[in-house]
């Protein structure tokens, strides 16, 4: 029953309520038709007492003794209540008692009547006939008196019917409508809460949660519905990434893509893109802060020439190797981008003229130390490197960077391999 | 089924066997306490509601526990009730008009059953007594004070009779038979079940003359001026005589094997018998004209030293019997 449809339960409930009206509608009529046969009963009882009494009134009203009375009247009465007394309806045992009682009176009514007029009780005295015509009132007497019985109990049964049936009524309606009521709250109690319960996976589905429906009063209707939501659930966590995860996957894409689009494919360091970025955020921050700041320009000596000599691809390795040097002479604050061809530019923060110098030095010892191999051959390359410190005379970046060009310009037309500084009253 | 479900279950079928068991344990949480009586009862088949009541434990499921004290014949008995021997008796109504005359201090609570043919008249066939003519100047032996006397002295009046015109002698209702036999009596008027043990013992030496429906003989529950706790035991044993009367009618060949168990009877006594008899409880006017009648009629025939027909209503009480079954109480209140 628990597992069934809710159809089913419905079909059973319909079902019971027929049921139990049929017995209401039954009992109805099984007590009517006794009502109607206890009225029956009664109907008769009336009917012998008005026959018994018609009786009563004869022996009242007439002197039975006298010579001249007809037993005729009397006869054709008691022929009538005989008759009556055989055309009894369907009586009840206890009725069946006294209805034997009155036939068995009338038997008795009937001989002594004929005792008493057999011969006028011609020897008799006036106290036997006294006496014996108060024996036959109280012969009708006892009919009269069991008639009254006999109605009695039909009242009785008619009564306690009318009373069974109003307490059957009552019963029967009290338990339909607890049975009706327990079983309209529990059908509406499953309904909800499976709804409920699969309003909430739709809710959990939507926030990602690809949780299964697992209903608490299982029912085949919403058993279906739970079976193609779990599998569409099943479907669905397969082929869909949670948004979080596409979150993460975007960033680290997006994270490679700016990583892309801020290097130079070739030597690693950043771009000429990322170069800007980084020199107008620390340009900012010095002209802010009224810190220092020098910026290197770096270009190869006679790289044409190399390139011509040794080919691109030499070329191109020449290019990573300065980068790996200057990257290993810098300072974590310092920044390495490539300027464009041969050209490396170098940010140092908080860094003074003296620093830059330095910093070229360095850069220019350690490429002197690290030539490269090729074709057993040493190839050892140099760096012009021109240096420019933030002045005030700077207005922007551009400037900044134009004089340290100049620096470097400077470096080549002084016979390569060194480091120039642009000093203040050369400044643009 | 869910937890909840089978608690639900659980509690409905804890209160529907709680409500079965109160249900049928009803009456014996209300039973009221219990009274001992002893009822004298009248060792004849007119007492059958009694011994049936005895046998079926009609008396259980009421407020008595009952004693019988058998006796013979309802003079005995009613003067067991009167001397305080026993609560209840059997008595017919003839001994009631009997009695009531002589003012005792008694009630009638029920009449239970009647019978049309219970006293008889026995003769010799060789004396020829066709007609209650015959009788004049014979030796008769009755029963004083009972309905034998009674039943003579109506059969005599039919010819124009009293009892002056016959010799009457007076035996106790076992010993009518032997002063037939010792020849002491030419007729006698005993009741059953001396008339049928007369037919056994004599066989066709007497003649039973057909006297059916001349004489009603009712018996009746008696007892003293009921006070509130007699009525409520009177109630009791007639609710136990209601459950007997119900059985009689619906198994009379069991409540005939009672009577016959219980009385040492013969089979063929009670199918003689039987016929006559209606068991029925009632109270009704019928009861007090019988009484009546056969007051006035022993008071004008001298069988009695009183004159005074006194008020028979006081007789009967029927508060006990509106309690049981108000349909089958009949008289003016």
């Amino acid at each position: 029953m628990m597992n069934g449809s809710l159809s089913q339960r419905i079909y059973f409930f319909t079902l019971s309520c027929c049921v139990l009206f049929a017995t209401i509608l039954g009992s109805v009529i099984w007590s009517s038709q006794t009502v109607e046969l206890a009225f029956a009963r009664d109907s008769y009882a009336q009917q012998v007492d008005n026959q018994t009494n018609s009786l009563k009134q004869l022996v009242i009203s007439d002197n039975i003794y006298s010579s001249s009375y007809s037993v005729s009247h009397w006869q054709s009465l008691q022929k009538k209540l005989t008759r009556l007394l055989k055309s009894s309806p369907k009586l009840t045992p206890s009725q069946q008692t006294v209805q034997n009682s009155i036939k068995s009176q009338n038997e008795n009514l009937k001989r002594l009547f004929s005792q008493i007029t057999k011969n006028k009780l011609k020897n008799a005295s006036a106290a036997i006939k006294v006496h014996l015509k108060a024996r036959l009132m109280m012969q009708l007497e006892a009919i009269r008196s069991d008639s009254l019985q006999l109605s009695s109990i039909a009242h009785t049964d008619i009564h306690n019917t009318i009373k069974h049936e109003a307490f059957f009524i009552i019963a029967v309606s009290g338990v339909s409508i607890v049975a009706l009521l327990f079983g309209s709250f529990t059908l509406m109690h499953i309904v909800r809460k499976s709804l409920d319960e699969v309003k909430r996976a739709f809710k959990q589905n939507h926030s990602g949660h690809f949780q299964k429906i697992h209903l608490s009063h299982p029912s085949d209707e919403f058993d279906s519905i739970v079976k193609a939501f779990n599998g569409m659930n099943d479907k669905l966590s397969e082929t869909t990434v949670s948004l979080a995860v596409m979150k993460k996957v975007v960033e680290e894409r997006t994270h490679i893509l700016e990583q892309l689009s801020n290097t130079d494919p070739l030597t690693k360091v950043a771009n000429r893109r990322a170069l800007f970025e980084r020199a107008s955020m620390e340009f900012s921050r010095a002209i802010r802060s009224k810190n220092k700041l020098t910026l290197l320009l770096l270009d190869c000596d006679f790289f044409k020439r190399i390139n011509d000599e040794f080919g691109h691809l030499f070329g191109d390795e020449l290019l990573i190797h300065i980068c790996n040097i200057c990257g290993q002479e810098i300072r974590d604050i310092d920044f390495l981008a490539r300027y464009g061809g041969e050209e490396f530019i170098i940010i140092l923060p908080n860094c003074d003229i003296k620093g830059g110098i330095e910093t070229a030095n360095r850069i220019q010892h350690s490429l002197a130390c690290h030539c490269i191999a090729m074709k057993d051959k040493e190839i050892c390359v140099t760096l012009s490197i021109g240096v420019c410190m933030l002045s005030e005379q700077h207005k922007d970046l551009e400037q900044l960077i134009n004089d340290t060009d100049k620096a470097m310009y400077q470096a080549k037309e002084n016979g390569r391999n060194r480091i120039e500084v642009l000093t203040p009253p050369n400044l643009h | 089924m869910d937890k909840k479900t089978l608690h639900l279950t659980a509690i409905t079928l804890v209160i529907c066997v709680g409500v079965i068991v109160f249900y049928v344990n009803y009456q014996s949480f209300w039973q009221p306490q219990k009274y001992l009586v002893t009822i004298a009862v009248s060792k004849t088949p007119l007492s059958t509601p009694f011994y049936v009541a005895k046998a079926i434990d009609a008396f259980d499921g009421t407020c008595v526990n009952v004693k019988f004290d058998e006796v013979i014949g309802g003079q005995k008995a009613f003067a067991k009730v009167m001397n305080g021997e026993a609560d209840f008796g059997t008595s017919s109504d003839s001994v009631i008009a009997f009695q009531s005359l002589a003012n005792k201090d008694f009630v009638t609570h029920v009449m239970f059953v009647q019978s049309d043919n219970d006293v008889k008249l026995i003769t010799r066939p060789s004396a020829q007594i066709n007609s209650a003519i015959r009788l004049k100047g014979k030796r008769i032996g009755v029963t004083k004070g009972t309905a034998s006397e009674y039943f003579l002295s109506i059969l005599l009046a039919l010819e124009g009779l009293t009892t002056e015109d016959v010799q009457l002698f007076h035996f106790k209702p076992d010993e009518l038979v032997h002063g037939f036999i010792d020849n002491k009596i030419d007729a006698f008027v005993p009741w059953e079940p001396f008339a049928f043990h007369s037919t056994k013992l004599l066989n066709k030496q007497i003649k039973i003359h057909d006297t059916k429906s001349l004489n009603i003989l009712s018996f009746n529950l008696i007892s003293l001026i009921a006070d509130k706790e007699l009525v409520e035991k009177a109630k009791c044993v007639i609710e136990g005589l209601t459950l007997a009367i119900d059985y009689i009618a619906s198994h009379p060949e069991k409540a005939k094997r009672i009577v016959i168990n219980e009385l040492k009877l013969s089979a063929e006594f009670i199918e003689w018998v039987w016929p006559d008899y209606i068991f029925k409880l009632g109270l009704n006017q019928s009861l007090i004209l019988s009484i009546k009648s056969q007051a006035i009629w022993a008071v004008e025939t001298k069988m009695t030293e009183h004159n005074d027909i006194p008020n028979i209503e006081n007789f009967i009480d029927s508060r006990a019997m509106l309690q049981v079954d108000p349909g089958a109480v009949n008289i003016p209140l």
